[in-house]
């Protein structure tokens, strides 16, 4: 399957330390901002699927699903703490002028 | 050489475990035994989602059934054990088949507590900790049929939320002023007790069950004041008692619990105990606690396979929990049994609130209803046992994460 990238919002809509959900062509995908650095990822946890945007609370690179605690690395996905078991899936971004790309 | 682990209790803590000690290399045998039949699943949904009869069993699951050969966990469920022998190093099962062990894990978690009630012996009164409990009260659960949940303690507010949300006539009965009483006091407990009238429940406070009436099935519940409520059927949720029927008589030491360390060890070098069952000393709280949620199953459970493979990992998690009712969540997170003063941030009655349990101008605590997040960001100072300006925490306007500590 060919991936390409999609323009999805602009940086600024998401401020630093924020996480906000967006649709990209039917998936539904986080946008967290770390320090100016942005990461993408499939926006209901594999839990319970609960939004990460949502119920998500971001320290550094770690995003707390508060529902039940579960805990992802957003740079990549990977779970760092149960309850959930498998990762959320990660996409690359890139930023295009004030535009923030999501490789879909 | 390779070293056997054998863990008693096919639980949440057990089955995690488990996991764990595959996950962290070991080349030791690993034998999960458990005294239900079939696979180890978690208990939350027992008392909602699958009590309503919304999600499969399978959901509950801690893994797949394949996921216990594919990983070299060899599995025992369906027997029971009734005795170990510390020095021997055996578990004895009751059919008499010893397994022996170099680390041994206690968690048998807790079965429910029973009190001895004239007519307790009557058809249709349930209680909730099994699966087969949860079947046996989804058979009752027909809209319009009456039923009277005894103890509003957690399983009887989210039962008593369940059975509402199936159309049922509910009464509830508990001792206390308000639901939750023991553990979130009355002003938080009010809240809870306001949200099931608003859905309907009946709720009677300050009276307990003196029989419960019928030929062969229940008919009647009759309280000690004297009312008579007819129902179909009874749920009981008194709370448990920890199992440790298998320790009588062993050097383990047993108080409210299997008493370990802050490394999940009980006073036998070798033998560990978490989850439900195991009265644990906590370095931040400087105290031993015993609680029986969810995520210290899980925790402990991993917290304990580490220091069977000896890594010397202290257990010092702060405590949570949620509890669904109807549309509303509760989490909790932290440990107080008393309180010099209840910081709310928000407004109690108002269907989103934040209630820190404080002394000496410490977090011990904290509650929130529908505040998923700002208890998460409670958690860093009830861990840190670092004071904290009351007044800060108060206003809504201050963001948690950037609370100033008091002078």
């Amino acid at each position: 399957m060919t991936t390409e990238f999609v323009t999805a919002i602009k940086t600024n809509e998401i401020p630093v330390g924020g996480v906000k959900a967006i649709d990209v062509r039917g998936s539904r995908i986080a946008v967290a901002n770390v320090g100016g650095t942005f990461y993408a990822f499939d926006d209901a946890c594999t839990h319970e699927q609960c939004s990460l945007a949502e119920e998500g609370d971001l320290v550094d690179t770690t995003l707390t699903c508060t529902c039940h605690g579960s805990e992802f690395d957003v740079r990549t996905g990977k779970v760092l703490a149960p309850p959930a078991t498998l990762p959320v899936k990660a996409y690359r971004t890139r930023v295009e002028g004030d535009a923030l790309q999501i490789e879909v | 050489m390779a070293r056997s682990y054998v863990i008693v209790g096919a639980s949440l803590a057990g089955a995690t475990a488990a996991i764990t000690l595959r996950e962290e290399g070991t080349d030791g045998t690993v034998t999960l035994i458990g005294a239900e039949q079939g696979l180890p699943y978690e208990r939350p949904p027992l008392s909602k989602a699958y009590l309503r009869g919304e999600v499969p069993f399978d959901k509950a699951l801690v893994r797949p059934g394949a996921f216990y050969p594919e990983h070299g966990i060899e599995t025992v469920f369906g027997a029971r054990a009734t005795h170990i022998d510390p020095s021997a190093r055996f578990v004895e099962l009751e059919d008499h088949r010893r397994m022996p062990f170099d680390a041994l894990l206690i968690a048998t978690g807790g079965r429910n507590r029973r009190v001895s009630i004239p007519g307790g012996a009557l058809e249709g009164i349930y209680g909730l900790r099994t699966v087969q409990d949860a079947d046996r009260i989804r058979k009752e659960m027909v809209a319009g049929r009456r039923v009277v949940v005894v103890g509003m303690g957690f399983i009887g507010s989210e039962v008593a939320a369940s059975l509402r949300q199936k159309g049922l006539d509910v009464v509830a009965i508990d001792p206390s002023k308000t639901p939750l009483f023991r553990v979130l006091g009355e002003a938080v407990g009010q809240t809870i007790a306001d949200l099931h009238h608003a859905h309907g429940v009946r709720t009677i406070f300050g009276d307990t069950v003196a029989a419960f009436e019928g030929t062969q099935r229940v008919k009647c519940v009759v309280t000690k004041a004297g009312l008579r409520l007819e129902c179909d059927f009874v749920v009981v949720g008194i709370g448990i008692e920890p199992a440790v029927d298998m320790l009588r008589g062993s050097a383990i030491h047993v108080d409210n619990g299997v008493v370990v360390d802050e490394y999940c060890q009980t006073n036998v070098s070798g033998i560990y105990a978490a989850g439900d069952v195991a009265n644990h000393y906590h370095p931040v709280f400087d105290r031993r606690i015993r609680v029986e949620h969810w995520q210290n199953a899980i925790k402990q459970g991993a917290a304990a396979a580490r220091n069977m493979l000896g890594k010397r990992v202290p257990y010092d998690e702060v405590h949570w929990f949620w509890s669904d009712q109807y549309d509303a969540t509760l989490h909790y997170a932290g440990f107080h049994t008393k309180w010099e003063e209840l910081v709310v941030r928000g407004r109690l009655h108002s269907g989103s609130y934040l209630a820190c349990y404080v002394n000496d101008g410490r977090i011990d605590a904290v509650v929130g209803l529908n505040r998923a997040k700002d208890v998460r960001r409670v958690m860093p100072f009830i861990k840190s046992r670092r004071k904290v300006d009351l007044a800060q925490l108060r206003d809504e306007g201050v963001d948690l994460r950037s609370l100033r500590a008091s002078l």
